[in-house]
């Protein structure tokens, strides 16, 4: 192995995919691309393992490598022509959830095959039962949105018109779907001339066998991190409130980590039978899952790629809620119960690897979509809002403020951009006082979006969590602040939830509610909890909690026996 | 996964007991089927057989850890 030129071509390769995401970002129509950067950009070998990916949402970049080798068992390399793009979401082939929209398109040089650049993209609008994706009370994947097998979206270059028509009749909004999708084409466009320039550059048989040198390499350095934790069998065990659609009931991720020389083994056995309601990962989300919770716990500066996840195995059973069976609902999954099942592994790991870990993190991207058509214009107009949550204590620092959760890495729409776009007023947008949990090092804090209603009215759904679980502490740190979401109608003095003002089962996931205008909706994405003893927590860093709004006086006084008055 | 006969629908997701795998007919994998259970592979087998055991020994444990279990008295 040359280590130089395998630095240089990886280097090459994550800047190629940085192009792709910017090239998609810059495109896109959607709020959701342009703004909260909800995809990701790689490139495969022709095998479909990942050979490099850019750092935008680590929730794809596990399930990649199984999404491109899915869809090769049924398009094989033979079948495939250079100019070509295929599309695919299945969620039961390899996908992560409905929305999720892979694209890939392969990479010839000289007539001959190198592989593949990637994109893997969340719109928004995909049909189904409710506008923006979201149904927290669908109960199978029809009412989910269109599901599409593999299938050619471009023909050696040129538009596979067909398919275009039958994906633009199925979603609320075709103009704005047809803008994302070009911008993804657009993506694994220059994702292939880009790759063609550099494997021109370097020969097709330096490249490949870089490319070679560079799997081992990562496979290697991951080897090397694992064997570092102490062997043994850890276990951990976690409960979602709710699947939106059995009242009252709940669900167990349960996780046995295997951790033998410097190998890992993670077994989901235990975990609830899938449920009713849109809760269930795939066999995508689970993978994805594992490999996110260990590319947690080990060196960041290892090259992410499918050597990394050599010395990984996923084990989970199927027709549960990690591992859905056709037609179960799935939407979910890849949002809310993906981060819950890095924290279970997090959680089972504290003990083996307690300076890699970290207490629970909200462990929801709010979700909250809503649709409708726009008083002024008369158009269609469909929003998917993401919301950050508290990231749990570690044992050298305090929780994350308000980010993304674990598996997103997405930005929220800045306040002025979702007003420009959408007919509604934000009266604040605040972190939210005390929904850290206590700890030596405490939990982030979540944040509370108010906003009224512009439209005459908006249908609104949301996928969420943690209404009713806190987010766990961990060393005896302190729960995180529970989330919530809450209605005012114009009519109205009291704030309501969705059980109280329309009769749903959950008050996290519901479907199409009508939000009129001078409604107003109340958004508060929970806190994270705490690491250690809150009474081990530096008087001064409690003071300075108090003077920034982060602990209430009362709390400090409560959790950390500590009475700001008297300083 | 079993497709149809004109290759145009899915009859029949199969699926790994053990990992979950989906298992492509007519590919290069061999599925092993044992009591009308299908696995992707002995290691599966192996893996399930002694998770299997443990959980029965930890089992076993705590009832002795527990122990002998008590006589309902009503």
């Amino acid at each position: 192995m040359d280590p130089v030129t395998v630095n240089i071509l990886e280097s090459t390769m994550v800047s190629i995919c940085r192009e792709m995401g910017i090239v998609l970002m810059k495109t896109a129509y959607s709020t959701i691309f342009s703004e909260a950067l909800d995809f990701t950009c790689g490139l495969a070998n022709m095998e479909g393992d990942l050979i490099a990916v850019a750092d935008y949402c680590p929730s794809q970049i596990g399930g990649l490598p199984l999404l491109v080798k899915s869809c090769l068992r049924e398009i094989p390399v033979s079948e495939l022509e250079e100019g070509d793009i295929i599309l695919h979401n299945d969620p039961y082939r390899g996908g992560l959830h409905t929305p999720e929209h892979t694209f890939f398109k392969p990479i010839y040089v000289e007539q001959e095959l190198m592989g593949f650049a990637v994109a893997i993209g969340h719109i928004q609008e995909v049909g189904g039962m409710v506008p923006g994706g979201f149904c927290g009370e669908a109960t199978e994947i029809f009412h989910e949105g269109i599901r599409i097998p593999p299938v050619k979206i471009k023909k050696r270059g040129k538009d596979n018109l067909e398919v275009w028509k039958l994906l633009l009749a199925n979603v609320r909004t075709p103009r704005t779907n047809f803008g994302d999708l070009s911008a993804l084409i657009a993506a694994v466009d220059l994702g292939e001339s880009r790759s063609v320039q550099t494997i021109e550059k370097y020969g097709k048989a330096l490249f490949a066998e870089t490319i070679k040198d560079l799997l081992d390499y990562s496979e290697r350095r991951m080897r090397a991190e694992l064997r570092a934790i102490p062997d043994g069998i850890y276990r951990f065990k976690d409960n979602i409130e709710s699947d939106g659609v059995d009242e009252g009931r709940t669900y167990v991720i349960e996780v046995e980590a295997h951790k033998t020389g410097d190998e890992i083994i993670i077994d989901y056995y235990g975990s609830s039978p899938q449920a009713k309601g849109p809760i269930n990962a795939t066999l995508g989300v689970a993978t994805s899952a594992a490999y996110n919770a260990v590319l947690h716990m080990t060196d960041p500066s290892i090259p992410r790629n499918s050597g990394c996840f050599r010395p990984i195995r996923v084990l989970a059973p199927p027709g549960t809620i990690l591992n859905v069976d056709y037609p179960g609902p799935e939407v979910g999954g890849n949002t809310e119960t993906h981060p819950r099942i890095v924290g279970t592994i997090l959680g089972a790991m504290a003990n083996a690897v307690p300076s890699r870990t970290m207490a629970a993190e909200g462990g929801t991207h709010s979700n909250f979509v809503f649709g409708g058509v726009d008083a002024e214009t008369g158009d269609y107009f469909i929003c998917y809002d993401i919301a950050g949550v508290g990231w749990g204590g570690r044992s050298f620092a305090d929780g994350n403020d308000g980010v993304d959760s674990i598996n997103g890495n997405c930005r929220p729409t800045p306040i002025e951009v979702f007003e420009t776009r959408f007919p509604w007023r934000v009266e604040f947008l605040a972190f939210d006082t005390d929904s850290g949990g206590a700890g030596k090092f405490r939990g982030g804090v979540g944040y509370t979006k108010q906003m009224i209603c512009l439209n005459d009215e908006v249908t609104c759904s949301q996928m969420t969590d943690r209404h009713l679980f806190a987010p766990w502490g961990l060393h005896e740190g302190k729960p995180g602040g529970l989330g919530a979401t809450l209605i005012l109608k114009a009519a109205s003095e009291t704030w309501q939830n969705v059980r109280e003002a329309y009769g749903k089962k959950s008050t996290s996931r519901y479907s199409n509610i009508t939000i009129r205008k001078g409604d107003r909706i109340r958004l508060a994405s929970p806190g994270g909890g705490g690491f250690g003893n809150p009474g081990d927590r530096d008087r001064s860093l409690v003071l300075n909690d108090v003077l920034q709004g982060y602990v209430s006086s009362a709390a400090a006084e409560r959790e950390y026996d500590f009475k700001a008055k008297a300083v | 996964m079993k497709f149809s006969e004109n290759g145009l629908y899915i009859e029949d997701y199969i699926k790994c007991a053990t990992c979950g795998v989906l298992i492509y007919e007519n590919h290069d994998q061999k599925p092993l089927t044992i009591n009308n259970v299908t696995y992707c592979s002995q290691w599966c087998i192996d893996w399930k057989n002694a998770r299997d055991s443990r959980r029965a020994a930890s089992r076993q444990e705590d009832q002795f850890k527990d122990g002998p279990a008590k006589e309902d008295k009503d």
